[in-house]
């Protein structure tokens, strides 16, 4: 039986998703990734990660801010831990719906790809 | 609406006006209703979705004025003719500068309001045309925003991450050459990240979005912020860096983000294009009516002949190819935009081999407890 903590990678670039997941498993985590926003629910109810790493623009534009605030917005969820990770900056400008916001976000963390290694093991490693 | 017959709301308190009006209007095939006063008007207006609104400006209750100004704000698009009482030419002049597009004096005969009515309609084609166009532009852009900030971005962010993955060593040994050059194609993709996030602050910046979210800042916290951002990237260089603000400084009404970036820009500036040893200072102080960032280096300077087109996007004083120092040439025009849109101004002095001081005026805020003089 594994001792390892489980994370789930939410992104529909399957190159991102495989290069975070060998820095993740390299560093001992049982990793999955789920390329929309349907399997990743599916996989949060069957796997019970104890990490997300959320993508923002996956079918739609504001997949991940939804998805995100659904979960913060489940009892059976809420407590787990959620990091948004998006090639979209905070200076776009995007206009998210504004329940969605940055502003309005319940994520734990929200971080810019590419990310470093060494920065990602942090926030991981806070979190859980 | 105009697809398929005109609408036409006509609001007057006279029935002999309303009925002539419709009498002339529907022989021509529009659709028309009438209102007797400005009250039931408006609530006709907000139902009926008239093209042409035709308004007495004389009667009781509500004034035709007051009706033309509510539809004026509720929807420019809608022609607005005012009826006006005969010689009454300066009322009409006043509801011209209220929004207004024409008006006409009574009495008039049923073939002048059918050519005024005509006249209206071929302004409201063009009204939405323009309307039309300008959704179409606005969807233009954001369309080339999301392929920008999505479609570029994303496989750029894939490959630096794999190319982290690798310079990691997660993905087994590589020879020290081969690291030295996925190091080198990580720095060069990270600055091509780096421009296209510039390019899209730029592009996506729209000052009226921002002043609506307008709150007091204090720039000394700006400035603090900015400047421990930037402390590393000085001590590099051996540039030192200080503040200089006074505690009593006055707020500006502005937007963080966008303020953060000014200081950003400028500061990174006074350290990239400056010597081993040299400084930077940032000053903020009041001066009459504004609260005024100065943010000096005393590094290489600006020629006098590039000063004129700094603040243009892509323009860069060392234009070369290999320059020495890199940049996108869009630091100073986001500066500029962002001064802008907080209604501030900018100026630049500087000298070659001796140093450029920027100077940025913003209207301060003032509190309500604080007299303007007199103290």
């Amino acid at each position: 039986m594994s001792q390892n903590k489980k994370i789930l990678i939410v992104d529909d670039d399957p190159d991102f998703a495989a290069a975070i997941q060998k820095i993740l498993t390299s560093n001992n985590y049982d990793v999955d990734v789920a390329g929309n926003v349907e399997e990743g629910m599916r996989a949060i109810e069957e796997k019970r990660p104890d990490l997300i790493l959320l993508d923002v623009i996956m079918e739609k534009y504001d997949d991940g801010f939804n998805m995100c605030y659904d979960l913060k917005h489940d009892d059976r969820y809420r407590a787990i831990p959620v990091i948004i990770i998006t090639a979209v900056t905070e200076v776009t400008g995007l206009k998210f719906d504004p329940k969605t916001d940055g502003e309005y976000l319940e994520a734990e963390e929200y971080v810019q790809k590419p990310i470093s290694a060494e920065v990602l093991l942090n926030k991981v490693a806070r979190l859980i | 609406m105009l697809l398929g017959k005109a609408h036409i709301l006509i609001i007057d308190d006279e029935e002999v006006i309303r009925d002539s009006c419709t009498q002339a209007l529907k022989k021509e095939g529009y659709i028309v209703k009438c209102a007797e006063n400005g009250d039931s008007g408006l609530r006709l207006f907000k139902e009926f979705h008239p093209d042409i609104v035709l308004i007495d400006l004389k009667m009781p209750g509500k004034s035709g004025m007051e009706v033309l100004e509510e539809i004026e704000s509720t929807d420019p698009n809608v022609v607005k003719v005012v009826i006006t009482g005969f010689a009454s030419v300066s009322s009409a002049v006043n509801a011209m500068k209220k929004g207004a597009y024409d008006f006409i004096p009574k009495p008039f005969t049923p073939d002048e309001i059918r050519l005024i009515v005509a006249r209206g309609l071929e302004r409201r084609r063009l009204l939405l045309e323009t309307e039309a166009l300008r959704t179409e532009q606005e969807r233009i852009r954001r369309n080339m925003i999301s392929l920008v900030s999505h479609e570029l971005r994303a496989p750029l962010a894939a490959t630096v991450q794999y190319m982290e993955v690798i310079l990691s060593g997660y993905a087994g040994k590589i020879s020290s050459e081969a690291n030295d050059m996925i190091d080198r194609c990580n720095a060069r993709l990270k600055e091509m990240l780096e421009l296209l996030s510039r390019w899209l602050s730029l592009a996506t910046f729209d000052p009226s979005k921002m002043a609506e979210n307008f709150q007091d800042v204090r720039l000394s916290e700006v400035a603090e912020k900015s400047i421990g951002l930037l402390r590393s990237l000085a001590e590099e260089k051996k540039i030192s860096l200080s503040l200089e603000a006074p505690e009593d400084l006055p707020p500006i009404k502005g937007s963080r983000m966008p303020l953060e970036e000014i200081f950003n820009n400028l500061i990174s500036n006074a350290i990239k294009y400056n010597k081993e040893g040299g400084w930077a200072k940032v000053k903020l102080f009041e001066r009459d009516q504004e609260v005024w960032i100065e943010i000096s280096d005393n590094g290489s300077g600006i020629p006098e002949e590039h000063l004129p087109r700094i603040f243009d996007e892509f323009y860069r004083v060392d234009g070369r190819r290999n320059a020495p120092i890199k940049g996108s040439g869009l630091g100073l025009s986001i500066t500029k935009k962002m001064v802008d849109a907080h209604g501030g101004m900018i100026e630049v002095e500087s000298r070659v081999g001796e140093g450029t001081t920027f100077r940025i005026g913003f209207p301060k805020v003032l509190s309500p407890g604080r007299k303007l003089s007199s103290e």
